[in-house]
């Protein structure tokens, strides 16, 4: 049964509250963190600039000439109280499939160049992170991270940038990595990372922290707007939808990058109403049920 | 119009910010010195959000090919217009062939231009904010190059009357190498030891050449982290945090020898220890402080810091019923 940590709000210079909800990544956390901030964002209250759904706590950004700091601390206290209930919990959903090719040769040439901001990986994150986490065949590994989804928990860093977290699976057997301790300048747009329990798609060239696992046929950002997946907004996640990966070839990958640069590349997609109480009491049998036709 | 001769070393169009979309990763980007570019608006009686150019350390030369009032605010540049000297904080009329030029900012980083009716660029999600990590296209996306033409809005009703009027005394802000800036503690300071909280506060801070309008980096100081594991799910390392929402001006420690404040193009999220937030009106000051400017550091409780926001906008409020007078 899912228990609701007490949030600890903090008030961050004269324009923000920071509600923290758990120190540890707890995914019911975020549950709450995503929940309230929807919530937010449909009572749009004046003078609440940014709503902002972290991955175990979230932040709000608000103009203190248009509303008392105070006034808002309350009622964001009232609304905490009440999204403690799981039943309270329910999301509207999409199930994305992102196409990945892992262990690819692409992302292989950056982790090469940058293999110096961490010898202890010898310039190949993918194996790395596959040893890290007791793996000595690389098809158990991409069988292990590509076969449930990850629930989208936040976005941030860039535009377009999702951290996603695996459902159904017990802490000790959540893949996590270390970031690099000092950050690559360069990371390809479309590079698969992982960092901490998160696995992130790069929306555009950048620098970044994550190891490098693969990288997807698809892209998660699109401002040009040139897939109708895009038409309704830049960016493909929003919090509480599921991300499913799935295995590809090279050649594959490369099929879907034409048909991505043709326009006529369709997104694999499936609305479900995601229910938080019925996770809790059915776990991975409530995920197959979801993911049941996809 | 606006017709760039020459660029300047780093000119952007910015604006009061662009807001509803941080939480997809988007920086608010707009003004670095919020204050400056804001009196800028005031001054012309303008909107406080219209857009207008943001020129770092060194200015653009401008030809105007519109009959329209500027004003230029924030750091002291040497410019001039028709190769005579103009002076900043003072709104000026320009007619078509007319040319400004904004040489060397010699006291902090950004010059700002406002025109009256503001610049008729476009817009992405709300804003005319360029933004260089956001992937928009054309100025959205980059600093100005030579060639480029801005459109211009129509002058404002009774903008002529706002000529050669200055900005009190008192409303300008102070430009130097010695900051004091004011931060409410808090956010993930639990994981900040006693030592390191007095590491922070007692001692003096070096601006680094590596900071701009993403973050500011500091060198000087040490702050201890407390010795317990870092929780499930941030990674390994004793600077790590679930990552979480930074807020604009918060004070990251990513590890115990450095310090990095988000301003404005500030990246939404991440993964390092956070100790509080620098108050609204001192990212400002933060943002003009020339690397190698030396920083200390005054914790305040959130009350104080309404309070210097509150006098803060007595000011503005004072330059803007100035120019309301007939």
């Amino acid at each position: 049964m899912l228990i609701f940590p007490e949030t600890r709000f903090d008030f961050c210079g004269d324009e923000y509250i920071y509600a923290e909800i758990s120190k540890d990544m707890r995914i019911e956390s975020n549950f709450k963190a995503i929940s309230i901030t929807n919530e937010l964002r449909n009572r749009d209250i004046p003078g609440m600039i940014e709503i902002y759904p972290g991955n175990a706590s979230y932040l709000i950004r608000y103009d203190p000439n248009e509303i008392s700091p105070y006034h808002l601390l309350d009622y964001l206290q009232e609304i905490d109280q009440q999204k403690s209930d799981r039943s309270e919990l329910n999301f509207s959903s999409r199930i994305i499939e992102i196409p990945v090719w892992y262990n690819d040769t692409i992302t292989e040439k950056t982790m090469k160049k940058y293999q110096h901001l961490q010898p202890e990986a010898g310039g190949d994150d993918f194996t790395f992170v596959m040893k890290a986490n007791g793996f000595t065949d690389k098809d158990a590994f991409i069988s292990a991270h590509s076969s449930t989804p990850y629930f989208i928990t936040s976005l941030g860093f860039k535009p377009g940038t999702a951290w996603g977290f695996p459902l159904g699976v017990r802490n000790d057997k959540v893949i996590q990595a270390p970031k690099y301790k000092s950050p690559r300048a360069y990371t390809p747009g479309e590079a698969v990372g992982v960092g901490g329990a998160f696995t992130v798609v790069y929306p555009t060239e950048s620098t970044g922290s994550y190891q490098l696992i693969g990288l997807s046929a698809v892209p998660v950002y699109d401002p040009g707007q040139s897939l109708s997946v895009f038409h309704d907004s830049f960016f493909l996640a929003k919090p509480g939808d599921l991300w499913k990966y799935r295995p590809i070839t090279e050649a594959e990958f490369y099929n879907i990058r034409e048909e991505v640069k043709k326009r006529t590349y369709e997104y694999k997609i499936k609305p479900v109403q995601f229910s938080v109480e019925q996770y809790d009491e059915k776990g991975t049998t409530y995920i197959s049920q979801l993911m049941e036709g996809f | 119009m606006l017709h760039i001769l020459e660029p300047g070393l780093k000119s952007t169009i910015q604006d009061a910010g662009r807001f509803g979309f941080y939480h997809m990763g988007v920086p608010p980007a707009g003004a670095a010195d919020k204050y400056s570019f804001l009196l800028g608006n005031v001054l012309l009686g303008n909107p406080r959000h219209y857009a207008g150019l943001e020129m770092m350390m060194k200015g653009p030369v401008i030809e105007f090919q519109k009959k329209t009032v500027i004003v230029l605010t924030g750091a002291p540049a040497d410019a001039t217009l028709n190769g005579e000297k103009l002076p900043l904080w003072q709104p000026a009329a320009v007619s078509p062939g007319d040319v400004l030029a904004v040489g060397n900012i010699r006291e902090g980083v950004f010059t700002y231009l406002a025109v009256s009716g503001g610049l008729a660029t476009p817009e992405m999600l709300g804003s005319r904010s360029a933004c260089f990590a956001s992937g928009f296209t054309g100025v959205l996306g980059r600093m100005l190059l030579k060639g480029d033409f801005l459109p211009l809005n129509e002058p404002l009703p009774g903008v002529l009357r706002q000529v050669g009027k200055r900005v009190p005394e008192e409303a300008l802000p102070a430009f130097s190498r010695e900051l004091d800036l004011h931060l409410v503690l808090g956010i993930t300071s639990d994981r900040i030891s006693d030592e390191g909280l007095t590491g922070l506060l007692n001692k003096e801070w070096t601006i680094h050449t590596q900071s701009n309008r993403v973050a500011y980096r500091l060198h000087g100081g040490r702050v201890r982290y407390v010795k317990e594991d870092a929780p499930f799910g941030s990674g390994n390392s004793p600077g790590n945090i679930v990552d979480i929402p930074y807020p604009i001006g918060g004070v990251i420690v990513p590890n115990e020898e450095e310090l990095i404040i988000l301003l404005n193009d500030g990246t939404g999220g991440g993964g390092f220890v956070t100790t509080g937030t620098v108050i609204s009106t001192d990212l400002s000051l933060l943002a003009q402080a020339k690397p190698q400017s030396k920083v200390r550091f005054h914790a305040v409780t959130v009350d104080q810091a309404f309070q210097l926001r509150r006098e803060q906008e007595q000011l503005i409020e004072k330059v803007k019923s100035m120019i309301q007078q007939a």
